[in-house]
């Protein structure tokens, strides 16, 4: 028995040494080899200088995606009197996290908050509370907060009990009832903790601002893709946030405090991250149709 | 019989007000009315400034042709399409907006809806254009930031007809913040004769974690220069990072738990189980002297 482990073991290593030598490109100088760059331009690359792209390994992401992006604070405004439901940021959400067609990590929501008040219209994303009720509930710490201020959640780890969609007051998590979306293409793809992608059936999966893409240092993908103004994002740390749509920065507490902006729920006490302005001097008329609840 | 006909009719009428719908009626009584701004070189600049920020990102640059791909298209400021409006019609257009168009008569007051106006008439062949657009001219910027005075030292120089550069003077230098998506600007300066110009930093801006600030220098439209990127320069106050999660907040895990928590939970786990141990002893305490008595 002794014996076949250690036969075993060495099979392991000789194994993994193969591998590993497998992961670097011959190198015979001269040799030239022809690449597409991610910008769309052909070139032509030594062979020798060819190197295995750096990917993290999955224990590695989920390490880092713990900690999150260092003396960040990231905050989003949305401006409700730029929205005028195009939807293009669902689109865009749902393209990046492999969602469902009935999945949403941002939801553009018909509201009318009084009996006499303007319909309007309001995206709803995760709102990354500094006080989340959604994290003290998770019995195996699969969703928890980080430093930067982003409410993330590791699929890896969860086990679906559903009790952080029950606490969380803003119904912004999600369940994969079923096999997700393009699930087939993603097959072996290893998992980001970051954007959550590929989609585990069985598994909870929620907004996460993108954080895949704040590393790289790109807007969310609901942020650039809106065409009409809607967002903004920033670092409250350094007191600017930026219009996914114009691009024009500015600053956080003046945009906040000149709009009167307000955040969801407060009274809960959850602290959101997201602010909204409120539906004034709208640019688009509504066009929905809202049901009468309030008589 | 009768009912197909009206159905067909209905047809018609249904597929009418769609053609219709392509075509943007305006109201007789609106189209004849009369720009009560004049047509004049501050209206039309004023226009272009309420251009650029409001209608730009859909409708591009003037004469380029390069809107965004809609449907349907915004048509360039330009093109025979927008100059074939009356004043009163292009007025009524951007006040009330329709589909993708935004309605601007909220946002934008009636004077400076009529400035626009104003502005889209600048490109009619049929008017004398009075903000002429001279080609951009290749311009040198320099900069420096003296750290002790929080300043912000601009030197620029313009090329002349010789191909000779010359002092610039009298020039807009925007001055901004690169920030964690884009550049906050933070102030604008005129250079002086001598094309040098000034500007003190306010003292609220905020750097990173030491105060340093990446400043970008860069000159107004009209001139072909590289913006200059100071990086690094300590003239800002240090950026507070307060920490987020506190421990006690976060508790559901055996890594993030409380004290007392732990403390009270152990003990009642603790005492349930001895008081337990207590009831077994005290049963096998009665066993015992049972025994004992037999």
């Amino acid at each position: 028995m002794k014996t076949l482990g250690s036969i075993g073991a060495a099979g392991v290593v000789g194994g993994s040494s193969f591998l590993s030598s497998c992961s670097k490109v011959q190198t015979t100088s001269g040799d030239k080899i022809r690449l597409l760059t991610s910008s769309g331009e052909l070139v032509e690359v030594d062979k020798e200088q060819l190197k295995p792209a750096d990917m993290p390994s999955l224990t590695e992401n989920q390490k880092r995606g713990r900690k999150g992006l260092p003396g960040r604070s990231w905050v989003m405004v949305i401006d409700l009197s730029k929205c005028r439901n195009a939807r293009e940021c669902m689109k865009g959400c749902q393209n990046h996290h492999q969602l469902r067609p009935e999945q949403h990590h941002i939801n553009v929501l018909q509201m009318q908050d009084a009996e006499h008040t303007a319909p309007y219209y309001m995206p709803k994303p995760c709102q990354h509370c500094d006080n989340p009720p959604c994290t003290k509930v998770c019995p195996v710490n699969a969703t928890f907060k980080r430093e930067d201020g982003i409410v993330l959640i590791d699929n890896e780890r969860c086990i679906g009990c559903r009790f952080c969609i029950a606490a969380c007051p803003y119904s912004a998590r999600v369940f994969n009832w079923f096999e997700p979306r393009d699930a087939e293409k993603y097959e072996g793809v290893t998992y980001n903790i970051e954007a959550n992608v590929p989609q585990k059936k069985g598994t909870i999966s929620k907004c996460l601002f993108s954080a895949d893409r704040l590393r790289d240092g790109k807007l969310p993908t609901c942020v650039s893709s809106c065409p009409n103004g809607v967002y903004w994002f920033g670092d409250r740390n350094e007191n600017a946030v930026t219009n996914g749509t114009t691009k024009e920065t500015t600053s956080f507490s003046k945009l906040i405090k000149e709009n009167a902006a307000y955040t969801l729920m407060e009274e809960l006490g959850t602290k959101p991250r997201v602010y909204y302005l409120p539906p004034k001097d709208r640019a688009f008329p509504f066009q929905g149709e809202i049901e009468d609840h309030h008589s | 019989m009768i009912k197909k006909i009206n159905l067909i009719f209905v047809a018609i009428l249904f597929i009418a007000q769609q053609g219709m719908g392509q075509e943007w009626l305006v109201p007789e009584d609106q189209k004849t009315l009369k720009n009560p701004t004049e047509y004049n070189l501050s209206n039309v600049k004023k226009g272009k400034d309420l251009y650029l920020t409001n209608c730009k990102s859909c409708h591009g640059d003037a004469g380029k042709n390069n809107g965004l791909p809609l449907v349907p298209p915004p048509p360039d400021v330009t093109s025979d399409i927008m100059q074939a409006n009356t004043e009163g019609e292009l007025f009524y257009k951007i006040t009330n907006g329709r589909g993708g168009m935004p309605q601007f008569g909220s946002t934008i007051s009636e004077d400076d809806r009529w400035r626009l106006v104003n502005y889209i008439r600048n490109y009619n062949p049929a008017n004398e254009p009075v903000l002429v657009e001279a080609p951009p001219q290749k311009a040198k910027l320099l900069a420096s930031v003296n750290e002790t005075e929080k300043k912000v030292e601009v030197f620029a120089e313009v090329e002349g007809n010789d191909g000779k550069f010359l002092v610039l003077a009298n020039a807009s230098v925007s001055i901004s913040a690169k920030k964690a998506f884009g550049n906050l600007p933070i102030g604008e300066v005129l250079t002086n004769a001598e094309g040098r110009a000034e500007y003190a930093i306010p003292k609220d801006l905020i750097g990173d974690e030491q105060g340093l600030v990446n400043v970008v220098v860069s000159l107004g439209e009209g001139f072909v220069t590289d913006p200059v990127i100071l990086d690094a320069a300590k003239v800002g106050q240090p950026k507070q990072v307060p920490k987020l999660i506190k421990k006690e907040v976060l508790w559901s895990t055996n890594e993030n738990v409380q004290t007392w928590l732990l403390l009270s939970y152990l003990g009642a786990v603790g005492g349930a189980w001895l008081a337990i141990a207590y009831v077994v002893f005290q049963i096998f305490k009665i066993w015992r002297v049972g025994k004992q008595q037999e």
